[in-house]
């Protein structure tokens, strides 16, 4: 690497100024423009750690790197369905990221703790237009729709597509729910 | 062939240009709802054009700011309006909303439009800042409006906000 820095600098040598000039900063906007190149990749997809116990058992307190799928929400923002792992702006601190699993949709009504800890279990909320009802899989130590209630969808992320580490828990999340009545 | 190969050029430094889109972008404001501030003339004729700052919007948002956010109802739109109270602020609401005073919670806006209050927090609420997409910083077009739009802020907004009591106005 640095040796070829040498030679590159080696082959303006003796050049007047201004070649120099151009030389130099037409390599440093050619970088710039590959690490912008390499950016745009996360708009399709990236790859990152996920913390926390709130979607124990789905996924591990800590040590597992997970696929996002990041184009399909924007482009299809009708694919999301019920029981989708989605990753969200958290509604309570911008700078973080948190994931979670759908569990309503606009319209829909949902009961607000079905656990009976943070509301009575009786208690039911209609999701307003444009926003989504988000649990964690752990309800014990997740933070989610039933503190913040429901979450705007312009905060939605992107969408949890795999596991890629370790390799030997290598999964593809699907889709578990099962409806029992679908015509509503 | 140097039609393509220009084309080729382009598109060899469009990522480049993309990202310079993630720091500040240019946009038409369409609507009357900031009225009189932006779009002053009623029949539309022509249209404000102006620069927005995606990237302060990180680090800072004030009172009296006018923001391009996501409208929380269709993440598909996007709504330009007036900070009018940050976290830990109260707010007297307008009709629509049905509680008359509300507390804004951590890390939540309450916006208004400047003219029309057909879709604000009035009547979704608070605005959780992760849909706040970007800061107004100037008006490039028309060429008689350059510079940053002057304009009353929203009247009667010190009546109707206490700000938070650590910090000041």
């Amino acid at each position: 690497m640095l040796t070829e820095l040498f030679h590159l600098l080696r082959t303006i040598e003796g050049k007047p100024w201004a070649y120099r000039a151009k030389f130099v900063g037409l390599k440093i906007l050619h970088g710039a423009n590959f690490f912008a190149a390499l950016h745009l990749l996360s708009y399709i997809g990236s790859i990152s750690t996920m913390a926390g116990p709130s979607m124990l058992p789905t996924l591990a307190n800590e040590g597992e790197l997970v696929l996002e799928n990041r184009w399909s929400h924007r482009v299809f923002p009708d694919s999301l369905r019920r029981g989708d792992l989605v990753i969200l702006r958290s509604p309570l601190d911008r700078t973080r990221i948190i994931c979670k699993r759908i569990i309503g949709f606009p319209g829909d009504v949902v009961c607000v703790d079905p656990t009976g800890e943070k509301a009575p279990s009786t208690e039911h909320v209609e999701v307003p237009k444009g926003h989504i009802w988000v649990m964690g899989d752990n309800a014990a130590y997740s933070r989610d729709s039933r503190d913040y209630g429901p979450v705007s969808m312009g905060l939605i992320q992107g969408r949890l597509y795999a596991r890629v580490w370790p390799p030997n828990k290598f999964t593809i999340f699907r889709n578990p729910i099962t409806y029992l009545d679908r015509d509503g | 062939m140097p039609h393509l190969k220009r084309a080729l050029s382009l598109l060899y430094w469009a990522p480049a240009a993309v990202l310079l889109t993630e720091l500040c972008t240019v946009k038409r404001v369409s609507g009357r709802s900031m009225q009189p501030t932006l779009n002053p003339d009623s029949s539309l004729l022509w249209r404000d054009v102006g620069i927005f700052d995606r990237y302060s919007i990180h680090t800072r948002h004030r009172r009296g700011d006018i923001v391009v956010l996501k409208s929380p109802e269709n993440p598909r739109y996007e709504l330009i309006k007036r900070i009018i109270a940050i976290e830990g602020d109260t707010v007297y609401t307008r009709p629509p909303y049905l509680v008359r005073e509300v507390r804004i919670p951590k890390n939540h806006v309450w916006v208004e439009g400047d003219g029309f209050h057909s879709q604000d927090s009035n009547s979704f609420g608070p605005v959780p800042l992760g849909l706040v997409d970007s800061r107004l910083l100037c008006l490039i077009w028309p060429v008689w409006r350059l510079g940053s739009p002057t304009g009353p802020v929203t009247p009667n907004l010190h009546s109707r906000v206490t700000p938070a009591r650590s910090k000041c106005v």
